[in-house]
């Protein structure tokens, strides 16, 4: 037959199955938010703390082969570090990738949570704004296929901001150092650092969404995701400052009365008397110091008040993972034994136990869940 | 017959875009449909003509009035929006006593009017319910009773039977035709041709923002020259029809339609063959059993001078 | 057999939205009337496995409506009524993304979407964005979506709504063919009759949830044997006179006249009554009830 018929043709190709169908709705997802200018700039940002944590472990690597290149940088790093990790640099290998990874890991929090605020709001939101919903239902899409496939794409938004740079900076970490050794030392930290990112976008992947089902119009989505993200950092952060300074005045108190009690007894009689209560009181005030840092220490042990913060949870978790707290500990040994507990004090973060935090993200986790599942009813009402 | 609303070479334009072009137009009392592909500016039209929107060029009157800036003029005139746009926490009862209200009624008269114009368009069942429980057809009645409620001398409906089924519609339309009937003026406008042929064979015909047609639909029909007039006739012995109505010289063609024993004469002059019909038919053996032209009516009109 | 329930009820909280509804209808075009309120939506969701029903069985196209959903819905397209289209993608990547998400691959979606915007007449404004198109488009969109994935049954939610007439009379156009040559079945829900008259053979009525008519159109329109539908040039009422002297019944209803001739005679009566008068017949039909007259009587009987 030499004129085909142009209007319409039946189809008979194949269907795929239904592990599958997700990633229909991913791709979609991840094409729509590329079209936003803002985004691609927040993404290309986001590589930028990447680059210094490439930078960092490369830099190690070269000062444990101990190239010329960096030897600008050791007066920099000795002071940072103390001597003794700077002279000695593979056997505090693990510990200062581990610290940076941590660092690398608090900054790329910060970005994620930029990222999901500029990805996640429409990604329910829009669907029910615009009626899609039955365009999507009538297709044989069950809803966990809807669920996933949207939670695909912050989940690969955030992978590239968490998980690819790490990834990547590992690698060339490794071939800076030339010393295949590292692998084994340092192979935990890669699975807990890829393990974090899973559960960091899991987790947050999952809280958009069910803010996003709540609301058609995704801006108030999204300050409804700021509100998650600051609000809650600030109430953590005030109540957990509060609490600190009450304990330190009370410790004040305690000190100054003891110290005003101990004169009382004993009033000066000459210049030598006067001299050597002058000494012993700079003493005392030397122990109180001490002890109100090996105090706070204690009391921050059973702190609950940081479970508040979103973010503060999220890291808490992670940092248990790659072990920052113990490498903390062990570059703390390179201090004069005085001021370990200070030191301690200010780089450690928090030190409530891990699986508070983890219990919490469960709680968030279940809610979002409950939320999604209420809020996509998939059509079985009146209207 | 005195114009109630009369449109003097207006022409509106938004920016660059133009709405109306040039629209000289008088609509009489009675009922007028007022038709015209997407963008024809019939929205625009009704806009300038209840005062929403003061033209470019021209001027507006009803009512023998100029409508912009003409608050009390608006107690004469109706309108019935194609937006959705109620108060839903009201109930419709609230809603139409507020639309009184704010027409100048007072309080009793104000009850009084809403509860009957609520019973004209047969929602006095469901008035005390909250307007955001109501259902499309159930909002389209309401507006047409807001609309109703202070009694206007002119009305103008947009898209007044969207959503509603076909119960409702009838309802609606003898409501229409009855205050067409009691010398009110209304302009309906719609997409829905044979709703508006239903009502009435009064049109307005917009295209592109200019007046196309305009007046009774058989009286345009005939004016159209370019299109011969389509006639059906059905007759057992339809080839034999078909030749003598051939020899006729205002015929123009025929088609043949075997499935139904048929005929499609296309002529120039209906008149002329509408008269000779009867005789034919009582020629022997050629009994015309149905005689029907798909092209007497608004949809033929409105495809022959919007699709030039 | 397209579908078939019987005893299907469905109920949110006081509201019964399907009250035992049985009905079985024949592959083909059919049309599904009812005012509002009378369960169509809920019958539409029903048949795609959309809710779950209180009480009763069915089948679509021979599947299970309780336990085989899925497959239903690979074999069904929708458009629905509302406004469905989320803005920011271009018109084929939005048929091909409904393709996807019936299963189809990549490439497949993306081929057999440029054919199906083809076929609705959407030429080069496919690859501009959805947002930016008229009325018309998006429902030849929708309707494009709907049968990117060659589905066995469609099914238009008042496809024609707030169109202007020449794009009624494509969308009901495309309808026609799909349903008439194409092989698809079809069902059309809307409030406009001579849409429906347009493209369906069957027709279902329902109301407050229960089946009040069904049948093929063309039977539920009964011929009324010696009536005629009559439009004259002139004003009817003098020749609805003559006709009277004659032995007819003539009813005036606005401009049309409806006869009964005595029996035995045939319209030539009124042939001869007009060549007597020197009317014009413009008009002359057996009289036929309307869908609209079907419509009515099924909705009213109690």
């Amino acid at each position: 037959m030499p004129i085909f018929d142009q209007g319409y043709q039946h189809w008979s190709g194949e269907l795929t199955g239904h592990g599958l169908r997700w990633l229909a709705i991913t791709r979609h997802g991840v094409r729509i938010g590329m079209k936003n200018r803002l985004l691609r700039i927040a993404l290309l940002i986001a590589w930028l703390p990447a680059a210094v944590l490439t930078f960092s472990l490369c830099v190690w690597g070269l000062l444990e082969q101990k190239s010329d290149l960096v030897q600008p940088l050791v007066p920099f790093l000795t002071g940072m570090l103390g001597p003794d990790v700077v002279n000695n640099p593979k056997a505090y290998r693990v510990e200062v990738w581990t610290l940076c990874y941590d660092y690398f890991l608090l900054t790329e929090l910060r970005f994620s949570m930029i990222v999901v605020l500029l990805v996640g709001p429409g990604l329910i939101s829009r669907d029910l704004r615009f009626n899609a919903l039955p365009l999507y239902f009538s297709r044989p899409l069950r809803r966990i296929d809807y669920f996933v496939g949207k939670l695909g794409v912050v989940v690969v938004f955030l992978g590239s901001v968490l998980v690819v740079p790490s990834v990547i900076a590992y690698v060339l970490g490794l071939l800076f150092s030339l010393d295949w050794t590292i692998i084994r030392d340092t192979f935990p930290l890669l699975l807990a650092c890829v393990g974090y990112g899973a559960v960091m976008s899991v987790s947050a992947g999952l809280l958009i969404l069910a803010l996003s089902s709540l609301s058609r119009n995704s801006r108030y989505v999204g300050l409804f995701w700021l509100a998650v993200w600051f609000v809650s950092s600030i109430v953590g952060t005030v109540l957990t400052g509060v609490n600190e300074e009450h304990r330190m005045r009370q410790t004040y108190r305690r000190a100054v009365e003891a110290e005003r009690a101990a004169q009382a007894e004993r009033p000066p009689k000459s210049p030598e008397d006067r001299q050597r209560q002058a000494a012993s009181r700079q003493e005392a005030q030397r122990r109180m110091w001490a002890d109100l840092q090996r105090e706070q220490r204690e009391a921050a042990r059973s702190d609950w008040r940081p479970l508040f913060s979103y973010t503060a949870n999220l890291s808490r978790v992670g940092r248990h993972w790659l072990g920052a707290d113990a490498s903390w500990e062990k570059l703390a040994e390179t201090v004069p034994a005085d001021e370990r507990d200070r030191y301690l004090l200010e780089n450690m973060g928090a030190q409530y136990p891990w699986y508070w935090s983890a219990a919490v993200l469960a709680v968030l986790f279940g809610l979002s869940i409950c939320i999604l599942n209420f809020r996509v009813r998939s059509l079985d009402r009146l209207k | 017959m005195k114009p109630v609303v009369e449109f003097h070479e207006v022409s509106k334009w938004y920016g660059n875009v133009i709405g109306i072009n040039k629209l000289s137009v008088r609509v009489p009392a009675g009922v007028t449909g007022l038709l015209g592909p997407n963008g024809a500016g019939k929205s625009t039209l009704l806009q300038l003509a209840t005062g929403q929107l003061y033209p470019s060029q021209g001027r507006v009157r009803v009512l023998g009035r100029d409508v912009w800036n003409n608050p009390s003029l608006n107690r004469h005139i109706g309108l019935c929006p194609e937006q959705d746009a109620f108060y839903e926490w009201m109930t419709g009862r609230d809603f139409v006593y507020v639309c009184a209200r704010l027409s100048g009624l007072a309080r009793p008269a104000a009850r009084a009017a809403a509860a009957r114009a609520l019973d004209a368009v047969g929602m006095t069942a469901h008035q005390d319910r909250v307007v955001r429980g109501y259902s499309k057809g159930m909002r389209q009645r309401t507006k047409l009773a807001q609309a109703l409620v202070h009694d206007p001398d002119v009305l103008f409906l947009d898209e007044p039977f969207t959503g509603t089924d076909p119960v409702a519609r009838r309802e609606l339309m003898d409501i229409i035709r009855r205050l067409g009937a009691e010398g009110k003026s209304v302009l309906v406008s719609s997409h829905v041709l044979h709703e508006v042929q239903a009502l009435t064979p009064n049109i307005i015909l917009l295209n592109r923002g200019r007046l196309v047609a305009e007046g009774h639909v058989r009286q345009i029909r005939d004016l159209i020259d370019k299109h011969p007039h389509h006639i059906v006739l059905v007759c057992d012995e339809y080839r034999r029809l078909a030749a003598r109505v051939l020899a006729w010289e205002d015929v123009e063609g025929v088609r043949v339609l075997a499935r139904d024993k048929g005929l499609v004469v296309e002529t120039h002059a209906p008149d002329a063959f509408y008269g000779r019909l009867p005789e034919l038919a009582l020629e022997d053996g050629l009994a015309i059993k149905e005689v029907y032209s798909d092209d007497d009516n608004l949809d033929a009109v409105f495809k022959y001078l919007v699709n030039r | 057999m397209l579908f078939h329930l019987e005893d299907v009820t469905k109920t949110y909280g006081p509201v019964t939205a399907l009250d035992n509804l049985s009905v079985s209808v024949p592959t083909g075009a059919v049309g599904l009337l009812g005012p509002n309120g009378s369960g169509k939506t809920t019958l539409i969701r029903t048949l795609l496995g959309l809710i779950p029903v209180d009480k009763g069985s069915g089948a679509v196209l021979g599947l299970d409506i309780h336990t085989r959903q899925l497959d239903i819905r690979r074999l069904v397209g929708f458009a629905p009524e509302d406004e469905c289209l989320f803005p920011g993608v271009a018109g084929v990547e939005f048929a091909a993304y409904a393709g996807e998400l019936v299963g189809m691959r990549t490439k497949d979606a993306m081929q057999r979407a440029h054919e199906v915007l083809d076929y609705v007449g959407l030429g080069e404004a496919r690859y501009r964005r959805v947002e930016t198109y008229s009325t018309g488009m998006k429902q030849r969109l929708k309707l494009a979506s709907a049968v990117v994935h060659d589905p066995k049954l469609l099914i238009l939610d008042e496809p024609t709504n707030g169109m202007d007439p020449a794009g009624r009379e494509e969308v009901l156009e495309l309808a026609r063919d799909l349903a008439h040559n194409k092989g698809m079945s079809l069902i059309f829900s809307s409030h406009l009759l001579p849409d429906v008259e347009a493209v369906c053979d069957h027709v279902v009525v329902l109301g407050a949830g229960r089946l009040l008519a069904e049948g093929m159109i063309r039977d539920l329109k009964q011929l009324h044997d010696g009536c005629f539908e009559v439009r004259l040039k002139a004003n009817p009422a003098a020749f609805a006179r003559r006709l009277a002297s004659l032995g007819c019944t003539a009813d005036v209803r606005d401009d049309l006249l409806l006869v009964r001739v005595p029996v035995g005679q045939s319209q030539q009566m009124l042939w001869q009554a007009a060549a007597a008068q020197r009317e014009q017949i413009r008009f002359l039909r057996p009289q036929r009830s309307t869908l609209e007259e079907i419509f009515l009587k099924a909705v009213e009987r109690p």
